[in-house]
């Protein structure tokens, strides 16, 4: 007998597949969550990432073509070189980015990286990826600021589920690399961002 | 990790750091949750709601594994399955060695710890980088986990300042936690991205996609699994979840149990291997299913105990754990939950001490995200260690004799009022410093002078009045 056999033979339950399925969708029913008024989804997203556990800086800008500008605002007030670790999503490569030193692969000391994110989330001030040829994952996480374009908001975190087939990684980013390990304290930049901005584009989002 | 459970227990008490240490992290721990309990209005309702679905899953938990099964070999990847600890160990080895790897970056798993994965690797001559801080501190010191969450918390900050001089490369200069977790990141930072294998457990398997969840505050297990070739996951049977929805509830009891947050800093659902076009991703996902006793548990009375999801809550909040810490277990895991699980899986014999170190004060159970009924799990290993004999001969003698006794009442109360006056004599002041039989005790504390007449004694008086 198989491992897999093994153990499926003493895990046999009573219940039918249809029975199954109903007990887990009423399972789903009116869960218990934070609440979060559909009128004040901008509000409530904004004072989430003010969060101690998230501590997100926050920018607003109105249009795609602000974007470089915005990234140009965030590193002159951090004392950054201009210098981004850019994905290779048509949104990003086809803006003005005069002045910018651009790389689509992030090093292993990388300062920046850009990425969009699909959503926000007002629950708990997360941000939602999903990996593509055209969002790769691992920039995201070596870059000692961590700038994140967010186009649209979702009140709960059971709105950013993605339906259907799933991408090779889908992820929420709600902070920084943070690490309690000694004695409890908190220190931020544990392995990955040190610092997480997020760019607000509060227009509709235009593909 | 030498002796018995008295002899790890007394070594711990008299190690004066680590109650310090032990009390920093734990302490800070009880407090954040207490403030996101508050914050969370409907937690008592959300806890029944976790601990069903949980329930639900362990009642149909053959028809999940093949439905998980079916949608992550769809999306690319290869499950294995393994009834033991060995044959969980010897997939993983057997994976790393088709796949030529000489080092692994290790997300902290405490299956992995469970089924003695950096043991085996080192057997293999596989180099083992270690990338949660707590492991990485714990690899250094050549110690184990000492807590589920916090594997290092019995470690001061001026012990690790010690472990990273003598180890990293390029040591911090100022002694803050801030500069030693810069070392630290320094240090690690080209093992991960070096690595030929990156290992995690599972925080969740998602039944209906396939997709295998990790949450770390750190970020570790992403920069862990992404840039090597080949992931290998090992995950206990128990994790699955029905659905992503499901997944979402339960991330919520997890994050808020074990550090108070509303969500870990990193949460990723990953499925499969990386797609044609991706830019980074692994080649090969492999996920290995491991059963090391837990069909049995679910069989032999200890389902309930299927629905832990690893928050850490209960040691965090033990009166007996943060006296000694976790090693004093002596198992993989420490606490209340340790407690009942050790058993479990190394066997009662070995570890029937475990279950009476516990004062039974319901505290793990109150503050348990699914509701586990701890004290009376930990009360079942009790029965059971007497019914198969396992009790020391002097225990059951002592027990037996009161058993006997207790069936005669009057001959209880007489000689109840016989050892009251006796012990009266032995206490000139209002306490006992020294009584026979009572040693364990006396030794390091008095005894109060007991009153002239026992309970039962004044109550009679009393209702005759």
């Amino acid at each position: 007998m198989t491992a897999r056999d093994a153990i499926l033979s003493r895990l046999g339950g009573t219940m039918t597949p249809s029975a199954i399925a109903d007990e887990a969708a009423a399972l789903l029913v009116a869960p218990e969550r934070p609440p979060v008024a559909m009128t004040a989804l901008e509000e409530t997203f904004a004072e989430r990432l003010a969060l101690p556990s998230v501590a997100a800086s926050y920018d607003r800008i109105a249009d795609w073509s602000e974007v470089p500008e915005a990234v140009r605002r965030y590193c002159a007030a951090n004392g950054l070189p201009v210098v981004l670790c850019l994905p290779p999503d048509p949104r990003l490569t086809a803006l003005d980015w005069d002045g910018v030193t651009l790389h689509d692969g992030a090093a292993p000391d990388e300062d920046a990286a850009l990425a969009i994110a699909r959503c926000g989330v007002a629950e708990t001030g997360s941000l939602v990826f999903e990996t593509s040829p055209e969002a790769p994952m691992l920039p995201n996480f070596l870059a000692l600021h961590h700038l994140v374009i967010v186009p649209t908001l979702v009140a709960h975190l059971e709105d950013a589920i993605l339906p259907g087939a799933q991408p090779r990684a889908h992820y929420w980013v709600t902070g920084v690399s943070g690490t309690t390990d000694i004695e409890g304290t908190y220190v931020r930049g544990a392995h990955g961002p040190r610092f997480l901005h997020v760019i607000r584009l509060a227009t509709p989002l235009k593909r | 990790m030498s002796g018995g459970f008295a002899e790890r227990v007394d070594a711990a008490l008299a190690d004066p750091i680590l109650k310090l240490a032990v009390e920093r992290t734990a302490g800070t721990a009880e407090a954040k949750r207490t403030l996101a309990i508050d914050a969370f209005a409907d937690f008592e309702a959300a806890r029944d709601r976790a601990a069903a679905i949980k329930d639900h899953v362990i009642a149909n938990l053959g028809g999940y594994l093949e439905r998980f099964e079916a949608n992550a070999v769809a999306a690319g990847a290869v499950v294995h399955w393994a009834r033991t600890s060995q044959e969980a160990c010897d997939i993983v080895i057997g994976l790393c060695k088709a796949a030529g790897a000489k080092s692994v970056a290790r997300s902290k798993s405490m299956l992995g710890e469970e089924i003695g994965l950096p043991h085996a690797l080192a057997e293999a001559g596989i180099t083992r980088v270690e990338t949660d801080l707590a492991e990485h501190i714990i690899q250094l010191s050549g110690e184990r986990p000492s807590h589920i969450i916090w594997p290092a918390m019995h470690k001061t900050r001026e012990q690790v300042s010690v472990l990273f001089k003598a180890n990293h490369r390029d040591p911090h200069t100022e002694e803050t936690i801030a500069a030693m977790a810069e070392s630290a990141r320094r240090h690690l930072r080209e093992g991960m991205l070096a690595a030929d294998v990156g290992i995690c457990g599972a925080n969740f398997l998602i039944a209906d996609t396939g997709a295998v969840c990790t949450v770390t505050n750190e970020g570790n297990a992403e920069l862990s699994l992404v840039p090597p070739r080949m992931q290998i996951v090992t995950a206990g049977i128990e994790k699955i979840v029905p659905s992503m929805g499901h997944a979402v509830h339960m991330l919520r009891m997890l994050a808020r149990s074990a550090t108070g947050a509303p969500l870990t800093q990193y949460t990723t659902f990953y499925t499969g291997p990386k797609r044609p076009g991706d830019r980074d991703g692994p080649e090969e996902m492999h996920i290995v299913l491991v059963d090391n006793g837990r069909t049995a548990m679910r069989e032999d009375g200890l389902a309930e105990m299927l629905r832990c999801i690893r928050c850490g809550a209960c040691m965090n909040h033990c009166v007996v754990f943060r006296q000694i810490g976790g090693h004093a277990y002596g198992g993989t895991y420490p606490g209340p939950m340790g407690a009942v699980l050790t058993p479990a899986i190394d066997g009662l014999a070995a570890n029937r001490d475990l279950p009476n170190a516990c004062t039974l004060n319901g505290k793990c159970q109150e503050v348990c995200p699914v509701r586990i009924p701890l004290p009376t799990l930990l009360r079942g290993w009790r029965e059971k260690s007497w019914r198969e004999g396992l009790e020391p001969k002097a225990t059951r003698a002592g027990i037996g004799l009161w058993a006997w006794a207790a069936r005669r009442p009057r001959l209880y109360r007489t000689a109840t009022a016989t050892a009251l006056t006796a012990l009266r004599l032995l206490g000139r002041t209002g306490w006992l410093s020294n009584v026979p039989l009572a040693g364990g005790w006396t030794r390091h504390r008095d005894l109060p002078k007991p009153a002239a007449e026992s309970f039962m004694a004044q109550y009679k008086k009393g209702q005759r009045q």
